[in-house]
């Protein structure tokens, strides 16, 4: 077997793992924190590239001051979305609520579409074309950027949850939102920065992963399908899980279509979600919570 | 009450002087009607915009002229098929039953075309575009016609400028896994065979596809001299070429026929830089009808004109043209005779069509260079 291409492929995985990562994360706190599935989450990773692109060619900022900025607007958009749309709806049946977000989905895809136009848009990155070469291996520096923010955001975002009293407040929230209330806690606002977080990671993960390839505004529902997928995998509300989950993803992704088939790269995410749904429904990384 | 009833008079009196009126405004022929059937959303909906407003450019500029048939005006509408067969057959029904239009013109991807031509079959004229897969005129019917060359015809005469022109002695494949990208990887297979250009590999990748990085790292670790890239929508295209050329690879870059046009340049960024392809259509070429309608189509859209687009307006070109001769546009007997039974010049050249329906046109052979598609050589 060839190390070289092995190496390579476990790269371009984890690379494109660490893109997952971040879709995932926000999708996994809105449902862990205010038990929404929302299927739009992938319209704020669209609206971060597309945002990215403007920021970029209409205003002129470099791209990372960019891609800063598209991720600040989104997750404002965030908290937007969720005073004037699934606030209003928190009564409802959760079906309801799965429904509406599906809705809000289309609306943003659709509307993009009007607004952006049809024809493809690409972010000019300059660090897209330069490929590093690390020994044998081959890297463009926008990946390693994808890799390395992507890692600094996760450790944050881990942090922030673990050791501040906002993020206390979000587990106190997501483990019993009356008690939560009871003691105090303003539920509403908790709700309100949990989707600019979640919003914010979706953007950021679209500004950092747009020089890769080519944007249009339906690129959301792949976004979504594949935080799916982790979330599925990590176990849904955890975020270590969505972090291994969506490493795991790429590589695996990478590894079956390197040695199996491509055809079959999007099968074995389908398949993963089965096996994982019959044999452990809880997820792959967490303890099971049948026993609380 | 009484309101009401003076109101209901006042309007139904207001409407009859409307219709005593109206045949002084109607003096105005009855427009002949064609269907542009194109993908206007999903991955292809950038070039179904181009090909659509191809047509209305086209349509424009006979319209300007004083339109066919003594006066009467082309009116175009517009269908969305979504790239896909099911929403290609509806909108073809859709044209026929309730809208009730003369022609139709269609079939932008092969899989569509193929399923469209059914709904069509022997009740219309029904003009197919891009579409390359040879059952499309192979399998037609009799008021069929077909204006791209077949992947056959392209991969002929692509293969023998491979042959001699381009110094390579392999070549690796990635292609598009539907019907036309296993008959291109079919074709080349064998016509490069022949002229001893080792076929390294070939990985297939799938319409929604946005990263294509597993499929060329494993093409580039096969160490072939090029990469052909059968790519029909700009969006992939253009991220394959750019993603390419992240991996590294040094070698000669093939794009796949009749798959270049301006905005896959200026997506791809240096990444096309030299590269060849062949097309039906040389933005350089002299042409004047090309020219003119090249005017109207920067004049009335912000995209630059392309392959797609010269298609759609070859399209009502050549449609208008034999509805006048006919002198009918719904006699489509009459039509289709006088269609194949004389050469026509359009703004893509001269061409004929054989008695299946397939034109006969000029394939050029084009390069990018400086950002700009220049044509090398011609064939047919």
């Amino acid at each position: 077997m060839d190390f070289i291409v092995l190496g390579q492929q476990i790269i371009n995985g984890l690379v494109n793992g660490m893109g997952y990562v971040l879709i995932a994360t926000g999708l996994t706190l809105v449902f862990g924190v205010l038990r929404i599935v929302n299927f739009a989450h992938g319209e704020f990773y669209m609206l971060g590239a597309f945002l990215t692109y403007y920021a970029l060619t209409l205003f002129g900022v470099d791209y990372v001051a960019a891609a800063l900025l598209a991720t600040i607007a989104v997750a404002g958009l965030g908290i937007g979305a969720n005073r004037f749309f699934f606030r209003p709806l928190r009564k409802e049946h959760e079906f309801t609520i799965l429904l509406s977000s599906l809705g809000l989905s289309l609306l943003i895809a659709n509307g993009a579409e009007e607004l952006f136009g049809a024809d493809p848009k690409y972010v000019m990155s300059p660090y897209a074309d330069e490929a590093s070469e690390i020994g044998p291996f081959v890297v463009t520096e926008q990946r390693l950027i994808v890799f390395a923010a992507a890692a600094v955001v996760m450790a944050g975002v881990y942090w922030f949850i673990r050791y501040t009293r906002m993020g206390k407040m979000m587990q106190a929230t997501a483990q019993n939102p009356e008690g939560a209330a009871l003691t105090g806690i303003n539920t509403d606002f908790v709700h309100g920065y949990t989707f600019a977080l979640a919003c914010g990671l979706a953007a950021l993960a679209g500004a950092l992963v747009a020089p890769t390839a080519m944007l249009f505004p339906t690129v959301g529902s792949w976004a979504v399908l594949k935080g799916f997928i982790v979330v599925v995998m990590g176990g849904l509300g955890s975020v270590t899980g969505a972090l291994l989950g969506g490493l795991l993803l790429g590589v695996v992704e990478s590894l079956g279509g390197g040695y199996i088939s491509l055809g079959f790269k999007d099968a074995i995410g389908y398949a993963i979600i089965i096996a994982v749904l019959l044999w452990r429904p809880q997820g792959l990384f967490s303890v099971s919570r049948s026993t609380r | 009450m009484l309101n009401r009833r003076i109101t209901v008079a006042a309007l139904a009196a207001a409407t009859a002087i409307g219709l005593a009126l109206s045949p002084a405004a109607a003096q105005q022929k009855p427009p002949v009607k064609i269907a542009a059937i194109a993908p206007l959303s999903g991955a292809g909906a950038f070039d179904g915009q181009l090909a659509v407003e191809g047509m209305k450019a086209m349509a424009e500029v006979i319209n300007q002229r004083g339109g066919i048939l003594g006066g009467r005006k082309i009116e175009l509408v517009t269908y969305d098929d979504k790239g896909t067969p099911e929403e290609g057959v509806s909108a073809a029904k859709r044209a026929m039953e309730q809208d009730n239009v003369d022609m139709i013109v269609g079939g932008w991807f092969s899989a569509v075309a193929l399923a469209q031509k059914e709904v069509t079959r022997d009740k219309i004229i029904n003009v197919m575009t891009s579409s390359q897969h040879p059952n499309v005129t192979e399998q037609g019917h009799k008021y069929l016609f077909r204006l791209n060359a077949t992947s056959t015809m392209m991969s002929d005469t692509y293969s023998k400028f491979i042959c001699d022109k381009m110094k390579v002695k392999s070549v690796a494949f990635i292609t598009i896994n539907d019907d036309y990208g296993r008959l291109e990887v079919e074709n080349y297979k064998k016509l490069l065979a022949s002229c001893n250009i080792e076929v390294k590999g070939n990985e297939f990748y799938n319409r929604d596809d946005t990263d294509f990085t597993t499929a060329l790292t494993k093409l580039k670790a096969l160490n072939p001299d090029a990469i052909y890239v059968s790519a029909i929508n700009t969006s992939q295209g253009a991220t394959i070429y750019r993603q390419i050329r992240q991996t590294a690879f040094k070698g000669t870059i093939i794009a796949s026929a009749g798959n270049m046009n301006p905005k896959l340049i200026e997506l791809s960024g240096p990444a096309l830089e030299g590269v060849y392809c062949v097309s039906l259509f040389a933005p350089d070429s002299q042409n004047s009808s090309l020219k003119q309608w090249m005017t109207q189509y920067k004049k009335d859209f912000k995209n630059e004109p392309s392959f797609i687009g010269s298609l759609g307006a070859q399209a009502v070109q050549v449609l208008a043209e034999a509805a006048d001769k006919a002198g009918s546009s719904r006699d489509y007997d009459k039509i289709a005779q006088t269609l194949k039974s004389r050469k026509w010049d359009t703004l893509l050249g001269q061409i004929s069509f054989t008695d299946k329906g397939q034109a006969m046109q000029n394939i050029y052979l084009v390069q990018v260079k400086n950002k700009q598609i220049v044509s090398v050589a011609s064939g047919s």
